[in-house]
């Protein structure tokens, strides 16, 4: 009874302190409270049977989230090391509905952000003086952008630029002969493609495909029309990546064997189709007109068959051909590396529910599948070399080269660097001034990269928005970014991500577990309220993930 | 100054009886220096277009990529200027796609001239029409198909193109539709006010009471008169759809690779100005020179045409 008393006692007391010291009490009162209280978000499938990678996302405290996933992925930190899995607060995701406004304007953590986009003309950032990293030398970085190569070194040449990406090949020489300009070589692996979807004449039929394999001289177009350095591709995926070059090696040129092919294909003379690209530059495809017109040439010398080349416009390009709408020609496309693993170049290509060429093969995307959820190389190994002969069976495309690529600089941009996996990032630039200009090779699609696919989107995003973790500067290894550390259970199937406390967002909110939860629902549930985006098609959460939670019946 | 007195004296009655006016015309455009120049330089791309493939050492869309030793957009080799002997001859370059830009630069000379031609002429037979149509019948046609006129030329020519373009599709058949459709007013409307001065003439109003129908009136008494001003119009036209075809196709919107076109081998190379200059220098002389020609040529027969309007600018 005296222990209850003096018990009692005790709370009373405590109770008068934390009434007697005002708004500090309050302050201690309220965190007690939202410890005792937080009940986080959490993302639930519910079951695996979907399809998706991803079980669950729980906040479980306001600094901790966890991953729960159907099957250990290997490359579960190169992931979420991606832009596109970048965090946004939950408040301004439910205040724009996921679009709109959040196209234009993100709100992140990173160490910029948006000024003003002026459409057609430029993005202009400016410093985020609260950020929790290496604040930027400049409180102002204008991004522009210009189609053409030799347009973008003009205006380094000028000094109106301080650093422009993608050199035409051509530029190499003359930027490496300029001693106020610095040439940046590129690491990223990738690959130059030829896509066909394969739900319309003439590409329903793999003889066509296979045929069209054969008729193209890969030699000629590396040689001739890619810098030194680049490779022709003997498999789709680069060798640089572990598991990339299992199996057999992609169809040497024979122009012979290729009309023979087409002919028992029923098409002796061969027959007219379209080819379809967008004139931009990219790492894997440098001079995408003259590229176009050489394959056009070499079509119809080898094979007989007559091509109209069909320059699109990027976004419209993109839209169309990974939605596998154009069903009438071919299309030129290409994938740079986005975090260094075989899933990346093949699960996302290949994937069950990709439509970008027709109809998707189970004799290639279940291995991958199987794979996917292995995390020993060599144990994946043999079922990497069936997905790629399977490749080279079914021609759902045609890898034809790996590029080499180099951006520049002025001599006198400090930090100057371009990593090996996403963009550079600004704030590590310095030119002694207060403003920085960086010129890429076409306009951000939008500024919604959760939606978006193109690198360009992904370079303004990037300074903006940021993710879990980061990758290298020289490598595609991962560092802690929003998230200090990211842990696996030991099957690797629970990923714990311990959260870096004190991070603000650029409307001044706090970062917590529910912002991640958030961003992570909105891309991956199909029936988030905020799942609308650009397009609303959300490419690498489909992908990555394997598939869309609550998918609605068609 | 002196003035041509002999050229604006007109000739005795009897003379001029004697002789057509088409003839009268062919005797003063010879007398036109400048047109004797446009004359010339268009029989010469004329030659030029019809012996293409006698002219042209290599076929225009073949790449010479496993036939010779090339680099890309490789400068002009003319041996008689110092080129090595043993280096195949290029005397214009060579293409990023390595393609003999010589041969390119004859064979667009074909297409250039097409382009001009059948323009105008689908642009000619349509206003003309229209224009005599509503001109000779008046009143509420008149009226209708004139506001249409007006509401195209209300459009700058070459935006109107480009929008037809977007809405149809790219493509060099396409942009000579476009092209042909802008010019229609132009036509329509000069030979509507030429049918309104002539219909009123006392030669129409007799072959009426003789009781020649409509038809007849229009196509054999008033459109024959009207045809000098449309010929005047349609050379200068001709320049100006060569033009507008050019820009289209260095726009992307018209010829499409790889189709020898002035303009497209123009628009492909437009950043290689500094580092292979020949690439933009050829396509653009050859259209400098057609449209040149074309512009003195219609410049003279409209001097031809109308005499004292070639004294007036003289003055």
């Amino acid at each position: 009874m005296k222990k209850m008393s003096t018990l009692f006692a005790l709370l009373v007391a405590f109770s008068l302190v934390l009434a007697a010291c005002g708004s500090g009490g309050t302050a201690v009162q309220d965190e007690f409270s939202a410890l005792a209280e937080f009940e986080g978000l959490k993302l639930d499938a519910g079951s695996c049977d979907y399809g998706g990678k991803v079980l669950s996302i729980e906040a479980v405290d306001e600094l901790t989230v966890v991953f729960t996933l159907c099957k250990p992925d290997p490359a579960f930190e190169a992931k979420i090391a991606f832009t596109p899995f970048g965090i946004q607060p939950q408040e301004h995701l439910a205040r724009t509905g996921g679009t709109g406004e959040l196209l234009e304007n993100p709100i992140g953590t990173g160490p910029y952000q948006v000024a003003e986009w002026d459409r057609g003309n430029q993005i202009v950032y400016t410093r985020f003086d609260d950020y929790w990293g290496e604040a930027g030398a400049a409180s102002t970085v204008t991004l522009r952008w210009l189609t053409e190569g030799a347009a973008r070194l003009q205006e380094l040449q000028a000094g109106t630029a301080d650093y422009v990406s993608n050199l035409s090949p051509s530029d190499y020489a003359t930027v490496q002969n300029d001693p106020n300009l610095q040439i940046l070589y590129h690491q990223n692996p990738n690959v130059f493609y030829i896509g066909f979807t394969n739900t319309a004449s003439p590409y329903d039929d793999v003889d066509v495909r296979r045929a069209i394999a054969l008729g193209i001289d890969y030699q000629r177009i590396v040689d001739n029309f890619y810098p030194d350095g680049s490779e022709v591709a003997s498999h789709f995926t680069p060798c640089a990546i572990p598991n990339g070059c299992e199996g057999e090696s992609w169809y040497e040129f024979d122009a012979e064997a290729g009309r023979a092919l087409l002919a028992e294909a029923g098409y002796p003379d061969g027959f007219t189709t379209r080819l379809y690209y967008r004139d931009v530059f990219r790492v894997y495809l440098p001079e995408p007109a003259r590229v176009a017109t050489e394959i056009q040439a070499q079509l119809q010398e080898n094979l007989g068959i007559t091509v109209e080349v069909v320059p699109m416009e990027s976004g419209e390009f993109i839209a169309a051909s990974t939605s596998g709408e154009l069903t009438d020609g071919m299309h030129l496309l290409g994938w740079g590396a986005d975090y260094p693993h075989v899933t990346n170049f093949m699960d996302f290509h290949f994937g069950a529910n990709n439509p970008q060429f027709g109809n998707a093969h189970a004799e290639i995307y279940g291995p991958l599948q199987e794979a996917s959820s292995i995390a020993d190389v060599a144990t994946a190994a043999p079922l990497y070399a069936e997905a790629n002969n399977m490749v080279k069976e079914l021609v759902p495309l045609i890898p034809v080269a790996h590029g080499a690529a180099a951006h520049a600089a002025l001599a006198s941009l400090q930090g100057a660097y371009y990593p090996p996996f996403g963009a550079p990032q600004f704030n590590f630039l310095d030119n002694g001034t207060d403003s920085i200009v960086f010129v890429q090779n076409a306009e951000p699609i939008s500024l919604d990269c959760a939606d978006e696919t193109d690198g360009e989107s992904l370079t303004a995003c990037q300074q903006v928005v940021e993710t879990l973790l980061e990758y290298g500067k020289d490598s595609g290894a991962t560092f802690p970014e929003l998230a200090t550390s990211c842990e696996s259970n030991a099957d690797s199937t629970v990923w714990t991500c311990h959260l870096r406390d004190g991070v603000k967002f650029h409307d001044g909110s706090d970062f917590d577990a529910d912002d991640v939860v958030a961003s992570w629902a909105r891309g991956l549930d199909a029936s988030n309220p905020y799942h609308v985006g650009n397009t609303g098609s959300f490419d690498y959460y489909g992908y990555l993930w394997d598939s869309f939670m609550n998918v609605p019946a068609e | 100054m002196t003035t041509n007195i002999e050229a604006v004296v007109p000739a005795p009655a009897d003379a001029l009886r004697s002789r057509s006016l088409a003839a009268l015309t062919w005797r003063r455009l010879f007398k036109q220096r400048n047109a004797i120049v446009g004359m010339a330089i268009l029989l010469f791309l004329t030659l030029v277009a019809i012996f293409a493939p006698l002219l042209a050492p290599y076929d225009p869309v073949q790449s010479l990529l496993g036939i010779e030793t090339l680099k890309e957009r490789e400068a002009p080799c003319i041996h008689i200027l110092g080129c090595p002997e043993d280096k195949p001859q290029h005397i214009m370059g060579i293409d990023a796609n390595y393609r003999d830009v010589f041969s390119r630069i004859i064979y667009g000379t074909r297409v250039s001239l097409f382009i001009g031609f059948s323009t105008i002429g689908m642009a000619v037979v349509v206003g003309a029409v229209i224009g005599a149509v509503s001109g000779y019948l008046g009143g509420w046609v008149d009226n209708l198909i004139m506001r249409l006129m007006d509401v195209v030329l209300a459009f700058p020519s070459f935006l109107l193109a480009i929008a037809i373009i977007t809405v149809i599709g790219r493509g060099l058949q396409n942009a000579l539709y476009a092209i042909a459709i802008v010019n229609i007013p132009v036509f329509a409307r000069l030979v509507r006010a030429s049918v309104l001065s002539i219909k009123e003439q006392e030669f129409v109003s007799a072959s009426r009471a003789l009781g020649a129908s409509n038809l007849r009136l229009l196509f054999v008494r008033i459109f024959p008169n009207a045809l000098p001003m449309l010929v005047v119009q349609a050379t200068l036209s001709i320049a100006a759809a060569i033009l507008e075809a050019a820009a289209l196709s260095f726009l992307g919107l018209g010829a499409q690779p790889p189709t020898p076109e002035w303009g497209t081998m123009l628009g492909s190379e437009r950043n290689q100005v500094f580092t292979a200059p020949h690439l933009v220098f050829f396509p653009g002389l050859a259209i400098m020179l057609t449209v040149l020609a074309f512009n003195l040529l219609g410049d003279g027969v409209r001097d031809a045409m109308d005499p004292r309007l070639a004294q007036v600018a003289k003055k």
